[in-house]
């Protein structure tokens, strides 16, 4: 029999109550007066606040025109008077837009409109009926979030003025168009109680029945029927217990640059500032120093209103750090940073110390934070993204303990759904039914308000949430403060589960390789800011003055670019070009802080002996690295000392290489013997008789992989990313480029269609490591080079570095965990290690590492086009040490090698006082920063414990015990250090 | 010239909202541009090509007519 299908042409019961509620809708205005006369301004933003002129002098503005140019600001003004008619009455502003809008009348600051809220109540904030606008209005460029279709239709670099009124409304109406999102968003999902969305439906469409929508008589009933019938009910019943939290979360940068947050963080807050007046229950959170700092700058006024709003309990800052920064990239101390800069802010604007990290977008968090939140005085921590973007696995939990590297541990919220919701009942509901702790961890959090500049509540969600306890279906919702619902559903609770290990995000994998410049930058500053502190602090203990503002100026744009859209290269082009403008500017200032008088003399800032091969610059050098000439040197320097770093003395006749069949080159030395084949890879490695490649792996095997994620290109990288390798030719194969006593280079060159590829592999007369440069210009698309490892070792895990400690991950591919987990980050360094002898890869700016079975694989570049189509295009030059060795990663001393790797040796006599160098360098602590304490007084020293063992610092003298705030613990003279623990000390001046 | 001030003048504004502008040619008054990124999809690019000929017309006194080159990535090519 064949299938008819049954096409319903005839409108259904169901469709006559959606079509005559958009009826309603329009019911909401009941008297309008066009504001005429306007005039508008174009301009471009050129600093966070300042503008240039685009298109002349002011033009008039009227309905249908067309305004905004790309990447504009509009400056609109008019003047306007209230009519007589509208005397008594509420009175509006009004404007349809795409665009984000902060509207001044008579000077004050009255609201915001934007695609999300297209109406501002001026009576609390005028006395007078004359009103002078002037409207900031910035074109929206934000790819997603609104839900709004008609906004989204207007939506575009040039958009169609609709025209700016005056208004009063229907409040009847107004309120029963709320009654009706509420009802109808129940009515519609598939989260409810299917007889319950039945009743819903017929009993929505009786009481319509009431209305006349020509004259707006019988709204009055209808309310009164639908409070009567659908809210009096308690026939059907929901469960769950939901927190509703106010939030709205701002990207620094993404599709816009930082200048514009300035605008867009100020507008979210003025609407937040007015829905407050308006709601006195209403509670928002707000997170990033950095946002405070910028209204407290840009917008004095707005940050005065909002300390009465803080001071009252309203609006409540939350995340205690500078900005949200990527969690997997920026080193120990940067995090430390974003909390010591980011608390120091709060004691000073608000006189708060923050108890929570609350990071809701971030792309997964290292197993370090848990020690660094709680050093930091922060016991809860909040992110989202592995508990609604994972990919593969269900994270277990949303409401639980999160144990650290070091075993510290904080109390841990990742809600089950979508940290930008809209506050309805649907998704309040979703959220309780995805809760997995319902039984241990208390009340979920559910966090409402637009983000980005879509500025986070509206007042519908607020007339909803009035609503919410008059449904006898939905879960019992309780609106309340970040820190609230931490405290009542966290703090002390025996029934949390604990998650021991990182919160890896099994998505956003790209994220560690995308924009490559980027994080060399980033590790290259991180260390120079390091020394730079180190040596000002020592400077300052024999009087000098210690640039304290320059530092910290530095330090906060290093961390400003570590947001989380920035580092990790999800932005638009614009942003990257920021963002290296930055990096150039801090290392400038660095440079000017470091450069020394002392021409023959270098300091090793390391807390032990520099006796690992050094690349020393020299104009006169004759090796080329990275750019610049000099020579290699073992100075021999001990820990936090000077001295020379004379040009190594090396073995004449140490190499000898023979071409052998098939175009490999066998390479003799003292200490090993090497075979390389054309393209660079090794074919074979034997050292006193062991083998360590594996036969038939790759080992520094350059690939070329098509990488084509889809939409979130700068993101992700998929699992079949090794489905289809792109070509890659090998235009000169190895051959030996130069060589001296000392050091040689061995030089393969790669071209594509687009790009050239020259892979230098350095070779020494005195070590077994093998150095290997990339120099590239890169002119792919949806490329991802990686270079492979085979070793020829029996192991089964992958030992990375986190910065702060190391991680240990496991290669097997046994379970849908280590399946996904097939791009992870590290940082300086990862190492395979069989009992007694290992291999490392010791890295100078990359951070992403494959984890494929018997191999292992170093992501070098990638080559997206979303957001930013030039993403990673041009010259790179990248380098890694290749490092077998005896024993393990810890035995190896891995660790301090790769300090010494990223770590430069630079010139400066300085001294160490004796006693204190002493104290450092035993205690075999790597000396994670000297400086001079926030309030000048005393010296701060942070020391971390690298290697997983238990270690002493025996001081010279008495030293305060210190959180990393700076806050005085304690005192102590011998300080017991745990595995993976970071101590922060203080040190008297004198 | 006019390649010039699309690369340098109006790119960079275009690069703002997440779009991309490359010139092509010049033949006559036809210029002929391609849109990549945001502006690949754009529902109402019509009146930036629009926005390009009048600020040519403005800040170089002559007069194109803009012809448009949608490419748009494989993720948003259906």
């Amino acid at each position: 029999m064949a299938h008819v299908a049954v096409v319903r042409r005839s409108m259904r019961p169901e469709e006559w109550t959606d079509l005559r509620f958009v009826w309603l809708q329009r019911g909401i205005v009941s008297d309008q007066e066009e504001v005429t006369g306007l005039t508008i301004r174009d301009a471009r933003q050129i600093s966070e606040n300042a503008y240039e002129y685009t298109d002349g002098e002011a033009r008039p503005l009227n309905r249908g025109d067309l305004y905004f140019t790309p990447d504009g600001t509009a400056f609109i003004r008019g003047n306007a008077r209230i009519p007589e008619r509208f005397r008594g009455k509420n009175v509006y502003l009004a404007l349809k837009t795409a665009a984000e809008m902060i509207v001044r009348v008579n000077g004050r600051l009255v609201g915001g409109i934007d695609p999300n809220r297209e109406r501002i109540l001026l009576n609390p904030y005028i006395d007078r009926d004359e009103l002078e606008i002037e409207i900031e209005a910035y074109n929206r460029s934000k790819p997603d979030d609104e839900r709004n279709p008609a906004a989204l239709s207007k939506k575009g670099c040039r958009q169609v003025f609709d025209g700016l009124y005056l208004e009063t409304i229907r409040d009847n109406v107004q309120s029963l168009v709320y009654d009706y999102i509420l009802l109808m968003d129940i009515a519609h999902s598939e989260y409810f109680n299917e007889d319950y969305r039945k009743f819903l439906f017929a009993e929505l469409s009786r009481a319509l029945d009431k209305i006349d929508f020509d004259t707006w008589e019988g709204v009055d009933e209808a309310a009164a029927y639908v409070q009567k019938v659908i809210y009096d009910n308690t026939d059907f019943r929901g469960s769950g217990d939901v927190a509703l939290v106010g939030h709205s979360h701002l990207d620094i940068a993404y599709y816009w640059r930082r200048i514009h947050a300035v605008q867009k963080n100020a507008r979210t807050i003025l609407i937040q500032l007015r829905l407050m007046d308006k709601y006195p229950e209403f509670k928002y959170t707000h997170t990033q120093a950095y946002t405070y700092e910028t209204l407290e700058k840009y917008y004095p006024e707005l940050f005065a209103e909002l300390k009465e709003k803080i001071a009252k309990g309203q609006f409540e800052p939350v995340g205690a750090m500078y900005v949200e920064p990527d969690c997997n990239i920026p080193a120990a101390e940067s995090l430390i940073r974003q909390f010591l800069y980011g608390q120091h802010y709060f004691r000073r604007a608000f006189g708060k110390t923050l108890d929570n990290a609350w990071l809701p977008d971030v792309f997964g968090n290292s197993w370090i934070m848990p020690q660094i939140l709680k050093k930091s005085g922060v016991d809860y921590f909040v992110s989202n993204k592995m508990s609604t973007w994972n990919d593969t696995n269900r994270f277990p939990h949303n409401n639980f303990i999160w144990k650290g590297i070091d075993g510290s541990t904080v109390y841990a919220c990742v809600p089950p759904t979508h940290f930008i919701t809209w506050n309805m009942p649907s998704q309040i509901q979703e959220n309780w039914e995805a809760y997995q702790d319902k039984e241990a961890g208390g009340q979920t959090l559910s966090m409402y308000g637009y983000g980005d500049g879509g500025s986070g509540v509206t007042e519908e969600m607020l007339e909803l949430a009035r609503r919410f306890s008059k449904v006898s279906v939905m879960p019992k919702t309780e609106m309340t403060g970040g820190a609230a619902f931490l405290h009542k559903n966290l703090k002390d609770n025996p029934k949390l589960a604990t998650w021991d290990g990182e919160l890896y995000l099994e998505m956003h994998r790209g994220t560690f390789t995308t924009k490559s410049n980027l994080k060399k930058m980033n590790r290259a500053l991180e260390f120079k800011l390091r020394e730079a502190e180190l040596r000002a602090s020592l400077a300052a203990r024999e009087g000098a003055a210690y640039p304290a503002e320059e530092l910290r100026e530095c330090w906060k744009k290093l961390l400003l670019n570590q947001f989380h859209d920035i580092l990790p290269g999800s932005h638009i082009h614009p942003v990257y070009e920021d963002a290296m403008a930055d990096y150039r500017e801090i290392d400038e200032r660095l440079e000017k802080l470091l450069t020394a008088e002392q021409q023959d003399t270098w300091f090793n800032s390391l807390p032990w002996a520099r006796t690992g091969l050094t690349f020393i610059p020299d104009e006169t050098g004759e090796v080329c690295r990275d750019g610049q000439k000099g020579y290699w040197s073992r100075p021999g320097i001990a820990g936090l000392a000077s001295g020379k770093a004379e040009r190594l003395q090396g073995v004449p006749g140490w190499l000898k290489t023979a071409e052998l069949p098939g175009g490999q080159l066998r390479i003799e030395t003292p200490l090993y013997q090497l075979t390389l084949n054309p393209d660079g890879s090794f074919a074979s490695w034997t050292m006193e008789g062991r083998e360590w490649v594996r036969s038939g792996c790759g080992f520094n095997r350059l690939h070329l992989w098509a990488d084509n994620p889809g939409v979130y290109d700068a993101w992700d990288i998929l699992p079949n990313y090794k489905d289809v390798e792109a070509k890659l030719t090998v235009a000169e194969p190895v051959r030996q480029a130069r060589a001296d006593d000392v050091s040689a280079e061995f030089t393969v060159t790669f071209t594509t269609e687009k790009s050239s590829w020259r892979m230098i592999i350095r070779l020494f007369a005195d070590s077994r490591a093998a150095e290997v440069e990339h120099i590239v210009d890169w002119h792919e698309k949806h490329r991802l080079a990686k270079v492979n490892f085979g070793p020829d070792l029996l192991t089964r895990e992958l030992v990375c570095d986190t910065s702060a400690g190391f991680i240990r991950r496991p290669l097997t591919k046994n379970t849908s965990w280590e399946q996904a987990r097939f791009e992870t980050c590290h940082h300086k360094w990862f190492d395979m290690s069989e009992t007694g002898a290992g291999i490392a890869v010791i890295n100078s700016g990359k951070y992403g590492v494959g984890l494929e079975g018997d191999e292992v694989s170093l992501s070098l570049l990638r080559s997206t086009i979303r957001p930013d189509i030039t993403s990673d295009m041009g010259n790179h030059d990248i380098r890694y040490l290749i490092l077998p060795h005896a024993g393990d990663a810890v035995t190896a001393e891995i660790n301090r090698q790769a300090f010494a790797y990223n770590v430069p040796l630079r010139k400066g006599k300085i001294t160490v006082p004796e006693a204190w160098r002493q104290a450092v360098t035993e205690s075999g602590l790597w000396l994670q920063s000297l400086k001079l304490a926030e309030d000048g007084g005393m010296l701060v020293a942070r020391l971390s414990e690298q290697d997983g063992m238990r270690r002493q610092l025996r001081c010279p003298g008495r030293v305060r015990l210190l959180n990393m705030l700076e806050d005085i613990q304690g005192e102590a003279e011998q300080i017991d250090v745990r595995p993976f623990e970071i101590v922060t000390i203080g040190i008297p001046m004198e | 010239m006019i390649r010039d001030y699309i690369e340098k003048t109006l790119a960079p504004r275009i690069q703002g909202d997440g779009g991309w502008v490359e010139y092509v040619s010049l033949e006559g008054d036809k210029l002929t541009l391609v849109f990549r990124g945001e502006c690949s999809k754009c529902e109402i690019l019509d009146r930036c090509e629009n926005w390009i000929a009048a600020k040519i017309q403005e800040d170089l006194g002559q007069t194109v007519q803009v012809t448009g080159i949608r490419k748009k990535p494989f993720f948003w090519d259906k």
